[in-house]
């Protein structure tokens, strides 16, 4: 019997049974969609994390104080000579930020609103995608001169001046009134959690938080091959001068996405662990279907045979059969996984990534279920006795 | 066409056996049509199986259309069964959710045939067995009579050299059942030969010979209806 036929009394006998035969494929069903939805949310997550990523630069790192501590002992913060010395002492590093940052209220004209204010300094624009629309970001005299400026974005301008044109207004930050210099494009970053950052000169910064200090330095390297030398450098420099070790912690990128992988990697671990539990559950299912149908029809496989089915006809029939019943829970768990991830992804804000290696995968998969849980069924009814099969009812 | 030679059929031959066919010695010829009766039990439909490959005897030779057949696999079997025997059951044995048609071309599936032949062999067969205004039909569809039709023309179909029906009227009543044996008839004239087995006197005089069985022994082989048209008259008659 050729294949064309086999499939379609495979597909005769799951209509006749409908509502069984998708009953049965329901673990399936939950396992392919489980696993599309995962790996397609998860895809598409880790690649606009890569992808944020990404645009901070591969030739950057940041140095912190490390968190573990629960105090900074006092006298080993960050200062601004430590700044200097690093500069003169690390010929790699093409920059070297002084970076504060606090969360405040700021005040427009008559609207206040809570921003995070980083104290940087002119490089700052140049180590990350911050487009300006109108004035100017932080520039060195401003930074020197300790200029009361300060750059925002335009949906912060808006929201301070509702009227007006934002440019060369004031903003009141703390005790001291700054003046808008600079509007940029707003960007809602995925960590950012729709508070704006505002950017003025690290001095200023030190000047309205006298209490506070330098939060983090952040590093840039002409090229990315750099960025470990020119890190381990800096921070040798900073214990030689604070006299103390392992208080200093560096980062750079490939750190980051290495711990982005790890927490992908687990997550699709976890849930391909379910997802496995969920198929083999499904396959024992198509396995007793299958024994069920075998059952049902010892009549028609005694006659098959007395019409000159061979034994292999008849495995090859029941085992098609799985496998079209596989398949099936396989299609709408591949269509309930997709739909599913298309919902995540647009309550999460990125998109779904459905691969062809995905469906192709899950097909496959279905497929191998087919075959593993059907062989044995599809066995029993291949060695039936067609004289004993015929005269069953 | 068809010759045993000391056939013994014995069942679960180890605990409490059953001796179903003793020492039977069989001769058939090409074209004849033949009745097989007996008491129950006597070993006719053991004696089909064994004379249709769906089962092997015990001891003995047999020769179906000149090659030996009681020592063949269980895939030759399949193919023997395909290409040169077609069974007629009492209870038809059509598969429920296909059409008459598909019904029919069942035997040509398992023969390799392509569509386009698949659906012109059945569909003469069909009309052999004056069925064709219910291809489309479901068994469920049919009466009795004519689910044994469209069996009939699912055992004409790959062109066997042999019919075999096991009480083929056996569900039907009598008047349907003449008109099963008229048409069983009407084809042994047109040359395929029959052997079917019956309780009913009426049936079996449709036949040319009647062997009787008893016991699993042949007690009894005579020519009913000499009149009928001898299978050594058909060309070709004989043994292959
Ligand atoms: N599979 C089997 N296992 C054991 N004994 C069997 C088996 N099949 C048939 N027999 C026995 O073999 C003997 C012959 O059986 P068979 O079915 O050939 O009789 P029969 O002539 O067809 O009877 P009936 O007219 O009732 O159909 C009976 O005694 C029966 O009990
Ligand atoms: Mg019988």
């Amino acid at each position: 019997m050729n294949l064309g036929e086999s499939i379609r009394v495979a597909w005769d006998s799951i209509r006749a049974n409908m509502l069984r035969s998708i009953l049965t494929t329901l673990g399936i069903m939950i396992g392919i969609a489980a696993v599309i939805a995962v790996v397609a949310v998860g895809q598409g997550g880790q690649q606009s994390i890569m992808k944020e990523m990404e645009q901070f630069g591969s030739n950057l790192f940041y140095i912190t104080v490390d968190w573990r501590r629960d105090e900074l002992p006092t006298g080993k913060e960050f200062t601004m000579q430590d700044i200097e010395i690093i500069k003169a002492n690390v010929p790699e590093l093409e920059y070297l930020l002084p970076c504060a940052q606090t969360y405040s209220t700021i005040k427009g004209r008559n609207k206040s609103k809570t921003a995070q204010i980083l104290g940087t300094e002119a490089d700052y624009a140049r180590l990350h995608p911050l487009k300006i629309t109108a004035g100017r970001f932080l520039n060195n005299s401003d930074c020197q001169g300790k200029r009361r400026v300060v750059v925002i974005d335009e949906e912060l301008a808006q929201e301070l001046f509702p009227r007006d044109n934002a440019l060369g207004k004031r903003i009141v930050i703390g005790n001291q009134a700054l003046v808008v210099c600079g509007l940029l494009k707003a960007e809602n970053s995925m960590f950012s959690m729709g508070t704006k950052v505002i950017y003025i000169p690290t001095r200023v910064w030190l000047d309205i938080y006298p209490n506070g200090g330098i939060s983090y330095i952040e590093g840039g390297t002409r090229s990315p091959e750099d960025v470990k030398t020119a890190m381990q450098s800096s921070i040798k420099v900073l214990e030689k001068r604070h006299h103390s070790e392992d208080l200093y912690q560096g980062m750079d990128m490939e750190q980051e996405i290495q711990a982005v992988n790890k927490v992908t990697g687990v997550m699709t671990l976890v849930i391909g662990i379910i997802a496995g539990f969920s198929l083999l559950v499904g396959g024992i299912g198509v396995m007793n279907i299958m024994l069920v149908s075998v059952t049902e029809r010892t009549r028609e496989i005694g006659l098959r045979m007395a019409l000159g089915a061979r034994r292999r006809d008849i495995l090859i029939q029941f085992l098609i059969e799985a496998i079209v019943l596989c398949l099936l829970g396989g299609i709408i768990g591949m269509t309930l996984g997709i739909g599913g991830a298309f919902l995540i992804s647009a309550l999460a804000k990125w998109p779904p990534l459905v691969s062809w290696t995905t469906v192709l995968l899950a097909f496959t998969f279905s497929a191998t279920i087919g075959i593993v849980f059907g062989i044995l069924p599809a066995n029993q009814a291949a060695n039936l006795d067609p004289i004993e099969a015929l005269r069953r009812d | 066409m068809i010759k045993m030679e000391q056939i013994n059929k014995i069942y679960r031959p180890h605990s409490n056996p059953v001796h179903a066919l003793r020492d039977v010695d069989l001769h058939i010829e090409i074209g004849d049509f033949v009745a097989i009766m007996g008491p129950s039990g006597s070993g006719k439909s053991t004696l089909m199986n064994v004379m249709g490959c769906l089962d092997t005897p015990s001891s003995g030779a047999y020769w179906l259309g000149g090659v030996e057949v009681s020592s063949m696999n269980s895939d030759q079997l399949a193919t023997v069964r395909n290409q040169k025997i077609g069974f007629v059951f009492q209870n038809y044995n059509l598969l429920p959710r296909m059409t008459a048609l598909r019904n029919v071309e069942l035997p040509m599936l398992y023969a390799g045939v392509n569509k386009d032949e698949r659906n012109t062999r059945a569909l003469d067969c069909i009309g052999r067995v004056g069925m064709l205004d219910r291809i489309h039909h479901r068994p469920s569809e049919l009466s009795g009579g004519q689910c044994q039709r469209i069996a009939i023309a699912r055992a004409l179909v790959n062109n066997p050299d042999i019919i075999l029906a096991d009480e083929p009227t056996g569900n039907l009543d009598s008047a349907t059942s003449l008109e099963i044996m008229n048409l069983f008839q009407s084809l042994y004239q047109e040359n395929t030969t029959i052997v079917l087995v019956t309780h009913e006197e009426d049936i079996a005089a449709f036949a040319r010979r009647v062997l009787t069985f008893r016991d699993g022994k042949l007690v009894n082989d005579e020519i009913l209806n000499p009149h009928l048209i001898e299978p050594s008259a058909v060309e070709g008659g004989g043994d292959i």
